[in-house]
């Protein structure tokens, strides 16, 4: 139970961060105002993502998926945010 | 509650009920105190004049109120790299400057200083925290930076997956609305969450919601770090800051800063709120001048930056990004600086139903895992001595705190940090002087104590400043009286409170056909 809560809570946050980051940084941003949209709006709706991830993770029965999804997902981002990295 | 995870097939209803019951249980003591509070701090201006009972400065226009505070920054802090000066409006009296000056002086006292809005001249009134107190501890629960934040953020979050939770929880949301049983139990305290919660539902969620967003670029500044190299661009793009422009270190006087006050209120379209004053006396100065937030939801308003020296127009903030007008309207709607004298009582009650929501949940947590004639175990011992602690004792601290700022003398040294440890002192030991008590005897001699308390507030004022009921009615003093009746009908509550608690124990509702009903915490 621990785990599940740790998961949901820090694991939550991780994912949620990443994948905050993520379509920051893939949305189109053509001009300096468009460059402030695609950095907000991930910022601004963050929480639900975070909320939705860690009722998830307190919901879905097997541990073991949750664990992959949140952690394996929040991982998975932040390699894919490492080879992306900062928009020029 | 662990009979949820027996059977890898758990319906939806059930898991969210188990969560919404935990989320709330932790977080609920935290977030009962942050609603009170946060309640408390939609009057922080008001308060505060109540907590500084010998101001009463004569009202001046914006423009007016500028160029006295200048008048006086001129002549005390000529060096300082910046001032702040918030210009008075309906809600305060004074005019309040901020300096910061060139050498930081680790003796003087925080550089905040209240001005006579006429003649500019520094008012002396009793220290205090005044409303700012309630309002930093909504957000900070008094720990120190970062980590009151960073736990006001989490409870924030458990919040707002307790509503989510909650919400799937019900079927019958709509029937909730007409329901409550009163006097029989477990069952009654459950209508009495619904009813809170699911009345102020649209504001709890909002209010949630965007009090993350008060915060958004402390909890969830990464974005930021992969769209810029440099973090502080993302800010300049997004609001609209001109460049700092250094102290070129040639002394050339400030123009006359009223005209510019009255051209940018021109140029906005409303009263100026704040000036923001960049290296005074430079020839490289800069006056930026913000547009009241009374008007428009929106708490980032615009403004508009002068050339300090010569009194060139500079530039004006553009149409922020959308996502940015979004936070700002965010923000406005959690601060609800807005909102005129009506919305905000509104914002005021619809503050008090989340408390009675919260407060309502942790005690349906206890009374749902009390088993008649067996004996409580110690976490539920734990949960209902922390509820006593919260419920009643908490709000009873918060009348000590108006109180000190009437009892410890006007000239005391230090008198601002006493006003905050008389309410410290007063939640700590009634926390603890009830454990002393039988817990159903803890609840009533609590909200007795509270109810004396706020009752007390107007009688004690009377006693101690001349601005007491009646030559606030005579004066037409809205404020005064309405302080002096807000604190009676509080104190009034608390004594229905402690009527009610008084009471032998309700009849314990038919167990067999509760068990037959959804699990609702």
């Amino acid at each position: 139970m621990a785990w599940r809560w740790i998961t949901a809570v820090v694991g939550g946050y991780g994912f949620a961060c990443a994948a905050a980051m993520l379509i920051a940084r893939v949305l189109p941003a053509g001009d300096p105002i468009a460059r402030v949209e695609a950095t907000g709006w991930p910022m601004v709706l963050s929480f639900l993502v975070y909320a939705g991830i860690a009722l998830w993770s307190l919901h879905e029965a097997r541990l073991a998926r949750v664990s992959a999804v949140v952690w394996g997902g929040a991982l998975v981002m932040a390699v894919l945010l490492k080879l992306l990295g900062v928009r020029p | 509650m662990s009979e949820a995870h027996t059977g890898p097939q758990r319906a939806l209803r059930q898991t969210m009920a188990w969560a919404h019951g935990w989320l709330g249980l932790i977080a609920g003591w935290i977030l009962f105190t942050m609603f009170l509070t946060g309640t408390a701090a939609y009057f922080r201006p008001e308060i505060t004049q109540w907590m500084q009972p010998e101001i009463r400065a004569t009202a001046a226009a914006p423009a007016e109120a500028a160029s006295s505070a200048v008048r006086y920054l001129t002549r005390t802090g000529a060096d300082d790299l910046q001032w702040y000066i918030y210009l008075p409006d309906a809600r305060t009296v004074a005019t309040r400057v901020f300096r910061v000056p060139a050498k930081p002086d680790p003796k003087a006292r925080g550089g905040e200083l209240d001005l006579d809005p006429v003649s500019g001249t520094p008012l002396t009134a009793r220290e205090t925290r005044g409303g700012e107190h309630f309002y930093r501890f909504h957000f900070q629960l008094q720990l120190p930076h970062p980590w009151g934040r960073w736990l006001a953020g989490l409870c924030a979050m458990a919040m707002l997956g307790a509503i989510i939770s909650g919400v799937i929880t019900h079927k019958r949301i709509f029937a909730d609305f007409f329901t409550l049983r009163w006097n029989k139990g477990q069952r009654s305290w459950l209508d009495a969450h619904n009813v809170s919660a699911v009345l102020g539902l649209p504001y709890h969620a909002m209010i949630t919601y965007t009090g993350l967003i008060t915060l958004v670029t402390m909890y969830m500044p990464w974005p930021v770090m992969m769209n810029y190299a440099k973090p502080a661009q993302f800010a300049q793009t997004a609001y609209g800051t001109p460049d700092d422009v250094p102290a070129s270190g040639v002394r050339r006087p400030l123009v006359a800063i009223a005209p510019l006050v009255r051209d940018a209120e021109q140029r906005l379209g409303g009263p100026a709120t704040r000036v923001i004053v960049q290296n005074p006396g430079d020839s490289a100065a800069r006056v930026t001048v913000a547009l009241t937030t009374r008007g428009a939801i929106s708490a980032r308003t615009p403004t508009v930056t002068y050339d300090g020296a010569t009194g060139r127009f500079v530039a004006r903030s553009g149409d922020p990004a959308s996502a940015i007008q979004t936070a700002g309207v965010m923000l406005g709607l959690h601060l609800a600086q807005y909102a005129s004298t009506g919305l905000r009582w509104a914002y005021f009650v619809l503050g008090l139903t989340g408390a009675a929501m919260v407060g309502t949940g942790l005690l349906l947590w206890t009374a749902k895992r009390r088993k008649p004639g067996a004996a409580p175990f110690f976490g539920l011992i734990v949960a209902e001595r922390l509820n006593i602690a919260v419920i009643a004792a908490f709000p009873a601290s918060m009348a000590a705190y108006l109180l000190a700022n009437r009892l410890i003398p006007a000239d005391m040294a230090g008198r601002a940090e006493a006003e905050v440890s008389a309410m410290f002192w007063t939640w700590g030991l009634l926390a603890l002087v009830q454990l002393g008590v039988p817990a159903r005897r803890a609840w009533t001699i609590l909200f007795g104590l509270a109810a004396a308390l706020w009752a007390g507030i107007p009688i004690v004022n009377a006693l101690t400043t001349a601005r007491w009921f009646l030559p606030s009615l005579l004066d037409g003093d809205m404020l005064f009286l309405a302080f002096d009746l807000a604190c009676l009908a509080i104190g009034i509550g608390f004594a229905a409170a402690a009527r009610v608690s008084a009471r032998p124990a309700p009849k314990t509702p038919g167990r067999s056909r509760r068990s037959l009903e959804p699990a609702h915490a």
